[in-house]
């Protein structure tokens, strides 16, 4: 994991002031959302949180760099 | 000196003497109590909490409106009375002595202010939760803002007076042992944490001047019937020169979690200890004098002293932002002795599987928000338009529902262990814990806030009124409902997961190898601070000349104007049926056939004239 699973559910924590006004913010752009609509985003928004997390991390160790 | 003082300091920080119930076994019985006592008051406060968010929101409702009102008064008292000043008497007293590495002198007067504090607690709390029967006459449904007319039973001043003579009484237990320990350690600076809980003790002293005056002069003898009537803005302004700095007494503890906890569980020290000075002379001088920005609507009180009011209140802002540099340059310089690296990146190498620092960090990532809010109520014209609405509500459970209460949650998970010497009941509960308090606090404040900014009033079970709608800018009013009734109820669980988290480990914590009791060292010590800091006489004389300045010319106005014992007003006792009923008597079948002039006197005289014999 790129990041311990405590900082995980802290930052997916964090998505929730930004889902709860993502609407808000998208209206002062003219964007109109359901709610279903920004639950949606928002579910995405704490997938790619997910991916991002659990993605494994390049090796740049230089025995990784020779056998390659 | 300076080589002295920081060896005291240091020696106090890198002791390795146990936990602190080795090093203290009587102290860490008091404390115990009084954290015991504050969880007891979250409990009771939390579930009426609940129960108001609930039916104010018109999700469930089991109570009758007017009952609301106790309910609100019983969620305001235990709360951010009991629940944070019982904790603030426990971090304080583990703070000096842990500090000046020295018991409490007579652990026997510890245990009276204790006692005196329960009592008191007993009292006010009892004549509060009377009032959900009708067995008794005694009630106290005065909000937590108990100034007049609203009149409590007598029971709930006595209360109030006992309970806060606990708490001078405590600050006079921790004066005594530093006094003791400078006889003894002449010359050297006074250790961090008994300096912040001697300026918090001066500010709160200060500050209690004018509810003991409110209480003793004029709303018990009231209540008692021993005058006939008071000056309202006389009360009301007494009490918000209490009312404003009782805010940095909840803040004060959290504070100091921030400072010298914080910093040691990030993995690193203290930025620097003369900031920190500063910051804790800057609220004793400023915290008191701004009271009247609570009142910048009310009438008998003139601009010009509201303006100054404002001004003061502006500067007030400079120690909150003074602190949210030096705890993140803490922060940041753990996470860096962690290993973390880059210019955000260092936030990963953050201890965030640690429910004390993580409680403690979102807590203060909310205060941030809550500061801004603030800023907003600070300011005169535009508080104007968020006056007595819900957005102040909103601000407060940033400040105090988050800021103070998640990181004293966040603490008692370092302070239990330490405590009782049995580790944490389950950690990862404990975080669970602390994130679904930022949630439903980041529901519940959000949806407050933009209500507020819609015009709904605060303080009433009936938000709505009957053909009237509120115009949400974006969603609807009953999203924000739905949001403060998702926060309330994340709320509520994450009080049941915190309690459960104590009680377990109270009586079934493991008993293992605990870290020894300590706080974080300085990056920069008190040797770089300038000797005039630890004044305590001098910043205590600043604070008093700046409280003459602010509220000497606005008393001396109120009083020439309503009189000292008001023009006559009648007490008001609040029995809300009785009022609702006495409404409908005496309008309910004028109303179609009401002259607007001549029966406005008429009714006027009506209702006085009912009210009196009724109350007599």
């Amino acid at each position: 994991m790129r990041i311990s699973g405590g900082a995980l559910l802290v930052a997916i924590a964090f998505t929730v002031p930004i889902v709860v006004e993502l609407r808000t913010i998208l209206a002062w752009f003219g964007v109109q959302i359901s709610v279903f609509e920004g639950l949606v985003l928002g579910l995405a928004l704490i997938a790619a949180l997910l991916v991002y997390a659990f993605w494994p991390e390049a090796d740049d160790s230089p025995d990784a760099s020779s056998s390659s | 000196m300076s080589e002295a003082a920081v060896k005291s300091t240091d020696a106090t920080t890198e002791d390795e003497g146990g936990i602190y119930l080795d090093q203290f076994p009587a102290e860490a019985k008091v404390i115990r109590s009084a954290l015991y006592s504050s969880f007891l008051a979250l409990a009771l406060g939390g579930l009426f909490g609940i129960i108001q968010t609930l039916h104010r929101t018109d999700i469930y409702r089991f109570i009758d409106s007017e009952t609301y009102y106790t309910v609100l008064t019983a969620h305001g008292v235990f709360l951010v009375i009991t629940f944070t000043i019982f904790f603030l008497v426990g971090v304080f007293t583990w703070a000096v002595t842990t500090s000046l590495d020295r018991p409490v002198e007579d652990i026997r007067f510890t245990w009276l202010w204790y006692g005196l504090m329960s009592l008191g607690t007993v009292m006010a709390g009892g004549a509060i939760l009377a009032g959900f029967t009708d067995a008794t006459d005694i009630s106290a449904d005065v909000l937590f803002t108990f100034y007049a007319p609203m009149q409590a039973h007598p029971l709930f001043y006595a209360g109030l007076v006992i309970f806060v003579v606990g708490t001078w009484l405590a600050g006079a237990d921790w004066f005594r042992s530093w006094w003791n320990w400078k006889q003894e350690n002449p010359g050297e600076r006074i250790p961090l944490p008994t300096f912040m809980v001697l300026t918090t003790m001066i500010m709160w002293y200060i500050a209690t001047l004018g509810v003991a005056t409110a209480i003793l002069v004029f709303l018990l003898p009231w209540s008692l019937g021993l005058i006939d009537s008071v000056n309202p803005t006389l009360t009301r302004t007494l009490f918000w020169f209490f009312g404003h700095p009782v805010v940095y007494f909840w803040l004060m503890p959290a504070y100091m979690m921030w400072y010298v906890l914080l910093p040691k569980v990030s993995g690193g020290k203290l930025f620097s200890d003369p900031l920190a000075r500063v910051v804790f002379v800057l609220f004793l001088l400023l915290s008191t004098p701004v009271g009247i920005h609570h009142q910048y609507l009310d009438p008998g009180i003139s601009e010009g002293f509201k303006f100054i009011a404002m001004t003061n209140t502006m500067f007030l802002l400079l120690p909150s932002l003074l602190t949210a540099f030096t705890v993140v340059a803490s922060m940041e310089h753990g996470a860096r002795q962690r290993g973390g690296s880059g210019r955000l990146a260092w936030l990963k190498a953050l201890p965030w599987r640690d429910p004390v620092f993580a409680g403690m960090a979102l807590a203060g990532i909310m205060f941030a928000a809550g500061g801004f809010s603030g800023m907003i109520n600070a300011g005169m014209n535009i508080n104007y338009l968020v006056h007595n609405t819900l957005w102040v509500p909103g601000h407060f459970h940033l400040t105090v529902g988050t800021a103070v209460a998640l990181t004293l949650m966040a603490a008692t998970y370092w302070f239990m262990p330490q405590l009782t010497g049995r580790d944490l009941w389950n950690r990862s509960v404990a975080l669970v814990q602390v994130v679904l308090w930022f949630v439903g606090m980041t529901f519940m404040t959000n949806a407050m806030h933009r209500a507020g900014l819609l015009g709904m009033p605060r303080r009433t079970a009936e938000p709505q009124y009957e053909g009237f709608e509120f115009q949400a800018g974006v969603g609807s009013v009953a999203e924000l409902d739905a949001q403060i009734a998702i926060g309330g109820a994340l709320l509520a669980i994450s009080i049941v997961l915190f309690l459960t988290n104590v009680v377990l480990t109270a009586v079934a914590g493991k008993r293992s190898d605990l870290p020894d009791n300590s706080y974080a060292d300085t990056l920069s010590g008190p040797e770089d601070s300038p000797l005039v800091l630890d004044n305590l006489k001098l910043w205590t004389a600043i604070a008093l000349v700046l409280v003459v300045f602010a509220y000497s010319l606005p008393l001396l106005s109120i009083v020439e104007r309503g009189g000292l014992f008001g023009p006559d007003v009648t007490a008001f006792p609040q029995h809300i049926q009785f009022v609702a009923s006495m409404a409908v008597s005496v309008v309910g079948d004028s109303l179609a056939t009401i002259d607007p002039v001549s029966s406005l006197a008429q009714f006027a005289d009506t209702t006085i004239a009912t009210l009196t014999g009724v109350i007599r």
